[in-house]
């Protein structure tokens, strides 16, 4: 049958007017990348995603065989025997309910530390003439630098006691030769665990609060003044709504964050207190990774709650603008000749203990004899190069010792190109999200970009280790390229979450009269966009770096050999009880990344905290 | 659909198992694990072919099979590294040193100083083992080879039982009937320990959960090697040496073990433990995990163990951390007793778990994965990665790969005079008594006893 003209031609013009559209759609950068982002993204996160899902409906084999068996369910297929056992058998109420509960506490009160601990830290540095602003903003990240659980040890070792913990005294009570001894819910529980995760996640509180604070258009604090507003008024009114899309990123990621952290309670928490992440890992050695998913998903849940409301907010974020195309220096308020310097005394004695205290204790770990004893030094674990040493099970001495200094390059490899990749994708992504924020297609990219932090290290792991076997990645090129591909992934929120909170504060209307000027997009991110937001965006290349650099769990899979990363190499010496090594690694670790920090900074004049109080430009 | 009876099959037996312990005597007369083999695999046919072959040969094959490739490992122990590095130097007629070896070249003509290969050997952390294991094999693109496996319970469950693994024993190993299935490297002490310094006592196993001690342990769900041992306190051997040294116990610390055991009467019936010492293995396995000191890992606890601040502290740990105390000021191997070596001192001393060797039955390099197993339990060179330290025994008694550590110590460090294999599983007065894991066992009870145990506080 043939088709006459007309409707052929009908056919043509419709085809034409379609990709006219398209290609008018496509036009536009943002929808462009929102399109290719959005694509690769559904691909890399549903994938881990599903594979949570489907391992909690899979009965494996062991004691999920035998529970399901009991129960009368199949064993084969998808099945809702983990679900049904995990929610209603003897195992709900220690391994669900009640971590659940203790998780969602622990989350709370992370938030409350890191939101005081970081938000006042952040006012006081970038809003008054407090003295000692650089020294503080700088050591003031050290924290979020170390491995969580390295301040959770610091923790233990000063405040734990034979009397109150059993074992060996801890500094406090070793000084006070037995006589201070804490008491046990300062000592181990939710108290010490919201505490270092309030610490570790202060951070995060600090770098996205301080960038408004630092960019914040004075006029309406000004405004107000004027109009001899109270100051408690000008705070809740002016200033706290115009911070509020940066409590809510910090919120987010502090609360998913603390939902999922397994080492600070492994270490701190004592066995009487469960959360989610330990009960994720004690039910994968029980019972198997089906039970492990279902805790999985439920961690997943409560984060996907907390991007709901974030989310929502986002839609009714104009009025949260601060950089705008007429913005002045906001005025420094003065604390008074006295209370400034109490206020920068006290912040440096926080930082002290938080920063430097850990430092120290590390640097002194690698001198001593026997980890925790401070009677008698020895250089062996930096010098040492010969095989006769029983106590070092074979290992040279750090300077000598190949294999570490191996490891650590691979990891810094894996760090340094997920920090390139997640923040290139996760700049992109907030930019385009923020530029189409009324798009459901953008919640949606905005929401796969966030994803990631969601899915537990160890499940996310897990699925790409079996993408990587069906892809024939093997041997050490493989594991490589599938550590920077997960890493990556995983790590694109914190780039996304850092650009997404900067490009909410630009007007569009900067943008706007480029393009009015016929400027190509290129030159308006080069010339415009980027200057402008320069620490956030630096921020989200940093904070994937810093992340990457001391990662154990994501990569714990991917190794194909135990000295092939700084960090499995350092969980490999703390088994061994070689806790000057593993101390040693830190020590490098944090090291290197501060010096990364200030190369970044000699180059761009941007760093981690440049944006709030440190960093060359306000040197 | 074969897969699907495999599994059907694997969770029957297991469910079988664990019914006829629920059914009486069960518990009493252990299960034993079945591998499930497919004479067609390939691998099983390596195997098959291996277990009859001649070191020389086998180490040919390998050599032929691995050369210029890389092959890949995963184990529980972190020394794997080091037994792999001897292996490779083993390979190119090299001694652990990396020194020519005559004595090497004579044993092994075909050693080849031009070889080359590279072993990969993981250790994953966080009982990912078998995660990692399971991906693996059914994975279309297989990687791992073969592994270094602890926790006999979940290898008898998850792996051996759904054919996942295979068995092979060298020819020229001979040991104990029951490091045969599945076949053990080694076996490794964690015995009761405590500091000296002080007025306390532990002469009695019982005394390590008498009111007011915290021993300090690793967290039995973060190494399940310690959630077996107290399942195998339920096991009627273990639990008639609790019985007898729970009688020998007197005042008010007899009364209060007299009445935990007779509260968990119920609980040992419900069980179906037929032994009427059984409650006493419950009250035991309670009480611990009542009272011992969360710790992360053994190294820590023997840091603190042999400090003169933790005077009267007690632990149980893997033996051979002591060995790498340095002496000072404070801290020293002299402040420690091992609890068993004292004369008078009744009940367990503590419990042994076992490195197995096994192969995957989907290993892309299965004659590599026979030699590889060969080198570590039948040379000196291959177990010397673990055989150097106290506490650990070669599963080979004859070839003497074992090393020598009854003087270790000398009269200045005692507590590090290895007693040897023998002695720790005897039972008895004046001998070890440790509780030896047995997964078959442990599986048969993991309904009743390990859900029991896994819901106590």
């Amino acid at each position: 049958m043939k088709k006459s003209p007309a409707k052929s031609s009908h056919a043509v013009g419709s085809f034409s007017k379609a990709l006219t559209l398209i290609t008018t759609w496509l036009n536009r950068p943002e929808n462009t990348i929102l399109l290719v982002l959005g694509i690769i993204l559904s691909f890399a996160v549903l994938y881990p995603l599903w594979s949570v899902v489907q391992n909690s409906l899979t009965i494996h084999p062991g004691k999920e065989a035998m529970i399901a068996n009991s129960l009368g369910f199949g064993l084969d297929g998808l099945q809702g025997a983990n679900w049904y056992y995990l929610m209603s058998g003897p195992y709900g109420q220690k391994y669900l309910w009640e971590p659940l509960g203790n998780s969602l506490l622990l989350a709370t009160l992370s938030c409350v530390f890191a939101l005081i601990f970081g938000g006042v830290a952040a006012f006081l540095v970038t809003r008054t003439n407090m003295p000692c602003k650089k020294w503080i903003s700088t050591v003031f990240i050290f924290p979020y630098i170390m491995p969580q659980w390295t301040l959770a040890l610091v923790w233990k070792n000063l405040f734990w006691s034979a009397k109150v913990t059993g074992g060996a005294d801890g500094l406090l009570a070793f000084i006070s030769n037995g006589a201070i001894a804490m008491p046990e819910w300062w000592c181990r529980g939710l108290f010490p665990c919201a505490m270092v995760l309030g610490m570790h996640y202060a951070a995060f509180a600090y770098i996205l609060i301080g960038g408004i604070f630092k960019n914040m258009d004075a006029s309406l604090e000004e405004a107000a003044t004027i109009l001899n507003t109270p100051k408690w008024k000008i705070i809740f009114r002016i200033t706290i709504p115009m911070i509020i899309p940066a409590i809510l990123s910090t919120i987010l990621l502090v609360f998913s964050s603390a939902v999922g952290s397994y080492p600070v309670v492994h270490y701190i928490g004592g066995k009487n207190f469960s959360v989610l992440a330990t009960s994720y890992i004690e039910l994968r050695a029980i019972t198997g990774d089906g039970y492990a998913a279902i805790i999985g998903i439920i961690m997943l849940v409560i984060g996907f709650l907390i991007l709901i409301v974030n989310q929502l907010t986002m839609h009714s974020r104009k009025q949260f603008i601060t950089v705008s195309g007429k913005s002045a220096q906001a005025t420094k308020i003065n604390l008074g000749k006295v209370f400034k310097w109490v206020c920068a005394v006290v912040l440096i004695i926080a930082t002290l203990l938080t920063s430097l205290l850990p430092i120290l204790s590390f640097t002194l770990e690698t001198f001593v004899e026997n980890p925790g004893d401070y009677s008698s030094f020895t250089t062996k674990w930096w010098v040492y190069h010969e095989n006769g040493e029983v106590g070092m099970y074979g290992n040279y001495g750090v300077f000598y010792n190949a294999s570490l200094w191996t490891s650590f390059r691979n990891q810094a490899i894996v760090a340094i190109s997920c920090a390139l990749i997640a923040g290139s994708i996760g700049f992109l992504a907030g930019y385009a999200v923020s530029r189409k924020r009324k798009s459901k297609f953008a919640s949606y990219v905005n929401g796969m970009s966030f994803f990631p932090y969601l899915i537990p290290a160890v499940a996310f792991s897990v699925a790409y280790y079996a993408f990587g076997l069906q892809m024939g990645l093997g041997g050490f090129a493989g594991a490589m390229v599938l550590m920077i591909l997960c890493g990556s992934v995983k790590y694109i929120p914190f780039s996304s979450r850092s650009s997404l909170s900067a490009m909410m504060q630009l007007s569009p209307e900067i943008e706007e009269a480029a393009v009015i000027q016929g400027a190509p997009w290129w030159k308006r991110m080069g010339r415009i966009v980027i200057p402008i937001q320069k620490s956030a965006i630096i921020s989200g290349y940093l904070l994937p770096f810093i992340t990457g650099m001391r990662e154990l769990n994501l990569f714990m899979f991917l190794v194909s050999n135990n000295d092939q990363l700084a960090t499995t190499s350092l969980a490999y010496y703390d088994e061994m009880g070689l806790t000057p090594f593993s101390s040693a690694v830190n020590l490098i670790i944090i090291l290197f990344v501060l010096a990364a920090n200030l190369l970044v900074n000699l180059l761009t004049g941007a760093s981690i905290d440049s944006g709030i109080g440190g960093g060359k430009k306000n040197a | 659909m074969e897969k699907h009876k495999l599994f059907v099959i694997a969770g029957a037996a297991l469910l079988g198992a664990a019914l006829s312990a629920c059914g009486g005597g069960g518990a009493a007369v252990a299960p034993k694990v079945s591998y499930i083999i497919d004479e067609n695999n390939p691998v099983y046919k390596v195997i098959k072919e291996a277990q009859n072959m001649d070191a020389k040969d086998l180490y040919k094959k390998a050599m032929e099979e691995i050369n210029g490739k890389e092959f890949t490992g995963i184990g529980n122990s972190s020394r794997g590294k080091t037994a792999k590095e001897y292996f490779i130097n083993y390979l190119k007629g090299l001694d652990k040193d990396g020194n020519p070896s005559d004595e090497i070249k004579k044993a092994f003509p075909y050693a080849d100083p031009n070889f080359n290969c590279t072993i990969n050997w993981t250790q994953p952390k966080e009982n990912s083992i078998f995660t990692m294991i399971d991906t693996d094999v059914k994975s279309s693109n297989h990687v791992i080879s073969m592994t270094l496996i602890q926790d006999a319970n979940q290898i008898a469950a998850k792996e051996i039982n759904t054919g996942n693994f295979y068995n092979y024993i060298p020819k020229e190993w001979k040991g104990e009937e029951s490091n045969k299935e599945p076949f053990a490297l080694q076996s490794l002490n964690k015995i009761f320990e405590f500091n000296n310094l002080g007025n306390k006592t532990f002469k009695n196993c019982w005394d390590f959960v008498r009111t007011g001690e915290t021993p300090m342990f690793m967290t039995p769900q973060s190494e399940p090697v310690g959630r077996n041992w107290l399942i195998m306190l339920s096991q009627k051997k273990y639990s008639d040496i609790l019985m007898n040294a729970a009688k020998a116990l007197e005042g008010t610390e007899k009364e209060r073990i007299e009445k935990e055991a007779n509260d968990l009467a119920g609980k040992a019936s419900e069980f179906k433990l037929d032994a009427e010492s059984g409650k006493y293995g419950l009250a035991f396995a309670k009480l611990w995990l009542n009272q011992y000191a969360a710790r992360t890992d053994d190294g820590p606890i023997c840091n603190e163990l042999v400090t003169q601040a933790a005077a009267g502290s007690s632990a149980c740990i893997v033996y051979s951390k002591l060995r790498s105390i340095a002496e000072s000021d404070t801290s020293s191997k002299k402040n420690v007793t091992v609890a068993a070596y004292q004369d008078g001192y009744k009940g367990i001393g503590g419990y042994m778990y076992k490195h197995y060797l096994q192969v995957l039955k989907t290993s892309p390099y299965p004659w590599t994965s026979c030699a590889f197993i060969h080198f570590m339990t039948c040379t000196h060179d291959g177990f010397a990665a673990w055989g150097k330290d106290i506490g650990g025994y070669c599963s080979n008694t004859t070839t003497g790969v074992n090393q020598d550590h009854s003087n270790d110590g000398g009269t200045d460090f005692p507590v590090l005079n290895d007693k040897g294999y023998d002695w720790w599983v005897g039972t008895g007065e004046g001998k070890g008594n440790l509780v030896v894991e047995d997964g078959a066992y442990c599986a048969s009870v993991e309904l009743t006893v390990g859900t029991w145990l896994d819901t106590l506080k």
